[in-house]
């Protein structure tokens, strides 16, 4: 799956702030841009002083012929840096990494995301704009101020709030509620906190819904060489002990992975 | 300038990948000019496929890392099948790294990989896994059943034998002794340190098994303590091995007794930093007037 990755030295274009403590930035990255698939991550230096043993893997937000975006809340010393990058600062990434998403023509797509996990799902939300795909689109947070689209139920898109300051008052699942069907046509497209995710697997799996979620998992390479990042599988043959079957790599089995196959959300 | 000659093989330079830190090769060859380098140690493997540890695998630490992967690995016979073909064709060496519970695993182990042929340097004991029950490390803190398990495997090979050593004990020159006398080619040391990361907030550990092996620029200058106190203890070649990250940390090493290095936890972070510092060592020997890095070996004023 991963025939071309690069490791390129992109220029930043521009930081500019989303939604609170949440971060958008641009990097002229033609190399990765032009190989990229939506869901697919790139593994980030955030400076070139790093002292730090592990790069920090990030979705990728939007991508175009040259640029590729990533959004980050600010949590810990690497996303305080490359908050600060400056305008054409020069940022050593990898990528692009991982599978992707798939399976959209099929089905009637709904896409949920929530906190940082937005990445992905607005990078195919975009990609399925472009080929004229309809769906719907679920976004979950606590409160308003860390949306930063609008509540718009007219054309398929669903704030969700704990706090009920935008849109649907509560969590991503009753959107989904009001969006499911048992028409067996519709396919769920997820990324999100690991509460979120396995309340949208507890749904998938009790409603029969396929459902495809993109993990987040503790990673140092990208690129399966470390084995750090597992994500545990239902592997139905116990008995027989082999590599890869029961624990699965988030970094080149991953990060997208049918909800049914794995065991938990919470790594 | 840069060659080294263990045994009967030519290495174009001191640097090598260490084991678990390059998978099998063939991932980072696919975007980096893998060689350019001396060589590459691949990831342990066993008889049998391992699933390994259950997560969390790794925590991040100050200058360093702590994994316990539990030696997930594809087992011998699949190796064999699926990357001993890349790895042949290869314009470098490469050293297979073998794990194991018993004598008898190490020795099926590299029987298997004796009779197909593979164009492999040599081979690296894995006597110090730090994360699985038996993983081989009732042999790294055992002189006696150290010597036992060279003695074993030095009679079905002729290729070059490297026993990895563990930082876990009283004495690693002990252990050394006891793989010099057994018939091993050369050492490797050091492997990881037991260490331990807690997550304040669950008070949990930040690894499953709760200890795991620390790595990184962190344990470096216990490597180059356990390389010296080697390298004054036998005659045979030294692969030092603990956080390189600059072409001063590699003449750290040789200076400290070792022939050869390699490169760990730092692949990580810059996937191509051998082959970079395959030409900052070269700019160092020049801009120091060194004329081969073999006399720099013990070279050291004490």
């Amino acid at each position: 799956m991963q025939s071309n990755i690069f490791q390129e030295q992109a220029k930043v274009v521009s930081t500019k702030q989303i939604a609170d403590n949440t971060f958008e930035t641009t990097l002229f990255s033609p190399d990765i841009s032009g190989h990229v698939k939506p869901g697919q991550f790139i593994n980030i230096l955030p400076s070139n002083n790093w002292s730090y043993m592990m790069r920090r893997p990030m979705s990728v937000a939007s991508q175009n012929s040259d640029c590729i975006s990533i959004i980050y809340k600010v949590v810990g010393e690497g996303t305080r840096l490359m908050k600060g990058w400056s305008e054409n600062q020069v940022v050593d990434i990898l990528g692009p990494l991982g599978n992707f998403w798939t399976g959209y023509n099929e089905y009637e797509p709904i896409l949920i995301g929530g906190g940082v996990g937005i990445a992905p799902i607005i990078n195919l939300k975009n990609h399925l704009d472009s080929l004229s795909i309809n769906c719907n689109l679920i976004m979950g947070s606590r409160t308003k101020n860390e949306h930063f689209l609008n509540h718009d139920p007219e054309n398929g898109i669903y704030m969700t709030t704990d706090d009920g300051s935008l849109g649907i008052h509560g969590t991503v699942i009753d959107g989904l509620r009001l969006i499911h069907s048992n028409n067996n046509k519709q396919k769920i497209f997820a990324c999100g906190p690991p509460g979120m995710m396995e309340a949208v697997k507890f749904f998938s799996d009790d409603n029969n819904v396929i459902c495809d979620l993109a993990i987040e998992t503790i990673m140092a390479c990208g690129f399966g060489i470390c084995q750090g990042c597992t994500v545990e599988l239902n592997n139905t043959d116990t008995k027989k002990t082999s590599y890869r079957a029961k624990y699965a790599l988030g970094c080149i089995d991953g990060p997208i992975f049918r909800a049914k196959d794995i065991k938990t959300c919470y790594l | 300038m840069l060659s080294v000659k263990i045994k009967d093989t030519v290495f174009k330079n001191p640097i090598l990948t260490a084991s678990g830190t390059f998978g099998y090769g063939d991932e980072v060859g696919k975007f980096i000019d893998i060689e350019k380098l001396g060589g590459v140690v691949t990831k342990s493997v066993t008889l049998h496929p391992r699933e390994g540890n259950p997560q969390p695998r790794i925590a991040e630490t100050s200058s360093g890392m702590l994994n316990s992967i539990g030696l997930a690995n594809l087992g011998v016979e699949e190796y064999c099948t699926s990357k001993l073909p890349y790895l042949n064709q290869l314009d470098t060496n490469f050293i297979i790294n073998i794990a194991g519970y018993a004598i008898e695993d190490y020795v099926k182990t590299l029987q298997i990989l004796e009779s197909n042929n593979g164009s492999h340097s040599g081979y690296e004991i894995n006597i110090s896994c730090p994360n699985v029950k038996q993983g081989g490390m009732e042999f790294g803190v055992d002189p006696i059943m150290t010597e036992k398990l060279t003695k074993e495997l030095r009679k079905h090979t002729n290729k070059i034998l490297i026993m990895k050593l563990s930082p876990n004990v009283t004495k690693i020159e002990d252990i050394a002794k006891a793989s010099e006398i057994g018939g091993a080619d050369c050492i490797s040391a050091i492997n990881t340190l037991v260490g331990m990361g807690i997550d304040v907030k669950t008070r949990k550990p930040k690894i499953n098994t709760v200890y795991g092996g620390l790595s990184g620029p962190a344990i470096k200058p216990i490597a180059l303590a356990n390389v010296h106190k080697i390298y004054k203890a036998i005659s045979i070649p030294i692969i030092g091995l603990g956080g390189i990250q600059s072409a001063e940390d590699i003449v750290e090493f040789i200076l400290a007794g070792a022939d050869l290095i390699q490169i760990g936890t730092l692949n990580y972070k810059e996937p191509g930093i051998g082959v970079r510092l395959v030409s900052d060592l070269e700019n160092y020997l020049h801009a120091n007037n060194i004329n081969s890095i073999a006399d720099l070996k013990g070279n050291l004023n004490i």
